[in-house]
């Protein structure tokens, strides 16, 4: 096996040449490419494609960069195209397309000055106009961009002031405004308005202003992208980057092991398998945490009394013992969470610690709220009524949703509280979490780099926002209602910090950890850099990895 | 005959119409409504934009409106546009139709290979040694799931023996190559996918056929063959041929949907872009359309297949052609 493997490793570096068939010719005919190459091609990697192949599970609901914004279509997006601002991987936003900006005084008007030499791939500028007309699609609903019209739901008009100067006005001064300017630019010159955009001819073939020109996409196979040789911040120092569709995660990794992929993330039922293929000697593997978290959340609206007193949800949290599960089910890879702000924000009180495993305590708090054991390892009850409740999860491939439902119901039956799981597909589960017709359901929460968590927990967000759990509390809304207005950045910390204590207190939502994302690439790949937003969505994405010769 | 023809024709259409009516309700009464109220993106949007996306995809109209309008959009040939991504439901069909057929096409025409043969092999001594283990083999194949073969196939053919392609349906850099080894490159990336579909049937169909056979007595015939100085495998040929053929069209014809319907987990597993991934992918996306355009497929596909079967009856069996068809 040794000698085929690297064999095909080093063919895995080559011109992608179909190999199993018809070999001995096949294996001349790349002897003499491997030949042809290094006697003229890339100075830095004679012999080698600069090329990456990618894992992608799904493929993006649309090309139109903006439109039915999801997960997918953002990684596509962040490639071709950029915006006018973006995080670098501090978290910090920085310019991009936008060489700077002001803001007025009262922080009701943000004026952005274009950075001069940034072109479309087909050559043209990009202009105030684009980023207008960039903004007026996003808040077209029929164009479907689920992740950026909500960010400019409070912009009241954009004003093109000349070729490179653009002017939002807002109805409302919010500290987080500039985090929307991340949206994905458009050419005015090539893209449809309104729904043709999302049918027409520019997401058949998308053109941005991003480091990677779109090349093609096979339906079912992969979507395939060259280095922008004009992009502003420099070449990309890879020559292709190709995004392979593989619906099958064990597929993928063996894939991966083989030397037919170069990158991919790990699922969560991965894990120990991706960790063990690391020890291929051609794999290195890293760690991150996204900004998301598990959270259950407890329904607290009057018609679901179980969950309404915060001892109640404070002792079913102190009865897990959630430093055990991550080190015995998750192999370590995951951190037992405080709240529902990511431990890595410049915005959470890193001192604030979560709550500890123990029972004794949840007891002697469900014996306080009325909920005794009749004797002594009975269920508990009040007033002739068992504690007993559903918890929703939504069925997932994920064999670790099951296992942490399991080990929640079992240690919930220790301090006498009977959990029934109710599994349900996605879509019903969301209905039914919207609709608030749950006692607690378990789901991810993926939260922003923003501080500014109101919807999930303002009192006014029980319809419109993610609120679904009816949480309502006076100095949790002031705090929130405080930290929209604050544009002093300590003022900002100082608000979020007791906001983060308070709802430590009050347990409006149980967190329960953050689970790792997984990453496998060839050892020989550089510059893959992690943050919280994951390892493509900053300034420091794709176009600065390479490929190292040493092996 | 024509009558006959005519007459499942007429029926076809009707139950088409029935199945299709049956299944668009059962997806809009199935919780988890098409997009809108449940989708979390398209909350995030707000209750305006909501409502008027809901309005851009008809749902805001009763059940039976929208069943009339995509009936009439039928009726002019338009399968619709996807929910999931805007694009016409056809183009997503055509697309991805001809991996499903040639994988399954392969694996159909693969069986029905080995099966007859396999079947009239064992029928021959039916409860001699190789016949029990014939037996014992089918079965332990028959038994094997899919999702475990295709792993073990794909890690000893493509992982360690690097034999076979691991998954896809075409090498990268294909399009580069010359025509003869572009068509061997992709019959590589198909052995191990139409392995995975076929064994089962393979199985099956080689225990019908001697069971069929064994019944028929075609180790009699044989034996009395013999016994007349007539010449043996021209007997078994014919018994055989006269024996199973009409059960075998017959079952023939029940498996023409499944040429169409695809299989998702050989198609996850060895990632071909196929019609059975679509369909999954749909129903979990709750894209009605395609939905629809999928399960008339199959519907007509099923009817077609059953009326050939009918027809070929009527061909080869006489009493059938004179009496109730």
């Amino acid at each position: 096996m040794g000698t085929r493997r690297r064999r095909r490793q080093e063919r895995a570096r080559g011109p992608r040449v179909p190999s199993r068939t018809a070999r001995p010719a096949l294996v001349a005919a790349l002897g003499l490419l491997a030949l042809a190459a290094s006697s003229c091609g890339a100075p830095d990697r004679p012999g080698r494609s600069r090329e990456v192949r990618e894992l992608l599970t799904h493929e993006p609901a649309s090309f139109s960069l903006v439109g039915k914004s999801d997960y997918h279509t953002e990684r596509l997006a962040a490639l071709v195209t950029e915006g006018l601002v973006q995080f670098d991987p501090d978290l910090t936003l920085v310019p991009r397309v936008a060489e700077s900006w002001e803001v007025s005084d009262d922080h009701r008007a943000v004026t952005f000055h274009l950075r001069d030499g940034v072109r479309w791939h087909d050559g043209k500028p990009v202009t105030a106009a684009d980023v207008a007309f960039t903004v007026a699609q996003v808040r077209d609903p029929a164009v479907e961009s689920r992740t950026w019209l909500p960010l400019f739901r409070d912009v009241a008009e954009v004003e093109v002031l000349d070729e490179r100067t653009v002017r939002a006005r807002y109805t409302v001064a919010t500290p987080d405004f500039l985090e929307a300017w991340r949206v994905p630019l458009l050419p005015r010159h090539l893209a449809e308005s309104g729904a043709e955009l999302l049918t027409g001819g520019f997401q058949r073939k998308p053109v941005g202003c991003g480091p990677f020109r779109f090349l093609r996409h096979v339906p079912g196979e992969e979507i395939v992208l060259e280095a922008n040789a004009d992009y502003w911040d420099g070449r990309p120092r890879l020559d292709r980057l190709v995004l392979r569709l593989l619906p099958d995660q064990r597929t993928a990794l063996r894939a991966l092991v083989a030397g037919d992929l170069d990158l991919m993330v790990a699922s969560w039922d991965l894990w120990r398998e991706a960790l063990d293929a690391d020890r291929e000697r051609r794999l290195a593997s890293f760690v991150y945490y996204r900004t998301s978290v598990w959270i259950i959340r407890w329904n607290q609206a009057p018609e679901s009394p179980l969950f309404r007193d915060p001892s109640v949800r404070r002792a079913m949290m102190l009865a897990l013992d959630r430093e055990r599960y991550v080190e015995r089910m998750l192999g370590g890879l995951g951190r037992v969470a405080a709240t529902t702000y990511h431990p890595d924000l410049p915005w959470t009180d890193r001192e604030l610690a979560p709550l500890p495993y123990d029972p004794a305590a949840a007891e002697r708090l469900l014996d306080e709220a009325g909920w005794r054991r009749p004797r002594p390892g009975a269920p508990r009850e009040r007033e002739g009524r068992p504690f007993r409740f559903t918890l929703l999860t939504a069925a997932s491939t994920q064999q670790i949703v099951d296992h942490t439902a399991a080990w929640l119901q079992q240690s919930w039956a220790e301090i006498g509280v009977e959990t029934t799981i109710e599994k349900l597909d996605w879509s019903v589960f969301f209905e039914r979490l919207h609709a608030g017709r749950y006692e607690a359901a378990m789901s991810g929460l993926s939260t922003t780099p923003s501080p500014d968590q109101y919807e999930l927990y303002h009192s006014t967000m029980r319809e419109a926002g993610v609120n679904s759990m009816a949480f309502a509390d006076p100095e949790v809304d002031a705090l929130l209602e405080r930290g929209r207005e604050s544009f002093d950045p300590s003022e900002r910390r100082a608000i979020y910090h007791r906001l983060q204590r308070r709802l430590l207190e009050l347990q409006p939502v149980g967190c329960l950890m953050h689970f790792a994302t997984v990453v496998l690439h060839d050892r020989r790949l550089r510059g893959v850099e992690a943050s919280p937003i994951d390892y493509w969505r900053t300034t420091r994405g794709p176009r600065l990895w390479s490929w190292s010769e040493e092996d | 005959m024509l009558r006959v023809l005519g007459r499942r024709l007429a029926t076809g259409a009707v139950t088409l119409l029935l199945v299709s009516a049956l299944v668009f309700g059962l997806i809009h009464l199935a919780p988890g409504a098409p997009p809108g109220a449940a989708d979390e993106g398209i909350r995030s949007l707000g209750a305006e934009a909501t409502a008027e996306l809901r309005a851009l995809y008809h749902l805001d109209r009763p059940l039976h409106e929208r069943y009339v309008l995509w009936l009439s959009d039928l009726s002019r040939g338009d399968l619709g546009r996807s929910f999931h991504d805007r694009r016409p439901v056809a183009d997503k069909i055509a697309e991805r139709v001809g991996t499903t057929l040639l994988v399954n096409g392969l694996s159909l025409a693969l069986m029905a290979l080995l099966a007859v043969p396999l079947g009239a092999l064992a029928a021959l001594r039916p409860g001699s040694w190789s016949d029990r283990i014939g037996g014992c083999a089918s079965f332990a194949l028959y038994a094997l799931p899919v999702f475990w073969a295709a792993i073990l196939l794909q890690m000893l053919f493509a992982a360690r023996l690097d034999w076979l392609p691991l998954a896809g349906v075409r090498s990268q850099g294909w399009e580069l190559l010359p025509p003869a080894a572009r068509v061997a490159d992709r019959a590589a990336h198909l052995v191990l996918p139409v392995a995975c579909l076929s064994y089962g049937g393979i199985a099956y169909l080689s225990r019908f056929v001697r069971a069929v056979l064994v019944e028929g007595g075609l180790a009699e015939s044989r034996r009395a063959a013999r016994a007349r100085g007539r010449s043996e495998s021209g007997v078994v040929l014919f018994h055989g041929f006269r024996l199973a053929g009409v059960p075998l069209l017959t079952l023939a014809g029940f498996l023409l949907p499944a040429l169409v319907s695809g299989s998702v987990i050989v198609e996850t597993i060895f990632a071909l872009p196929g019609l059975g991934r679509l369909f999954v992918e749909a129903a979990f996306q709750r894209d009605v359309p395609v939905l629809m355009a999928l399960t008339l497929l199959t519907g007509t596909a099923t009817l077609v297949g059953t009326a050939a079967a009918d027809l070929t009856y009527a061909i080869v069996d006489p009493r059938v052609r004179r009496g109730k068809a």
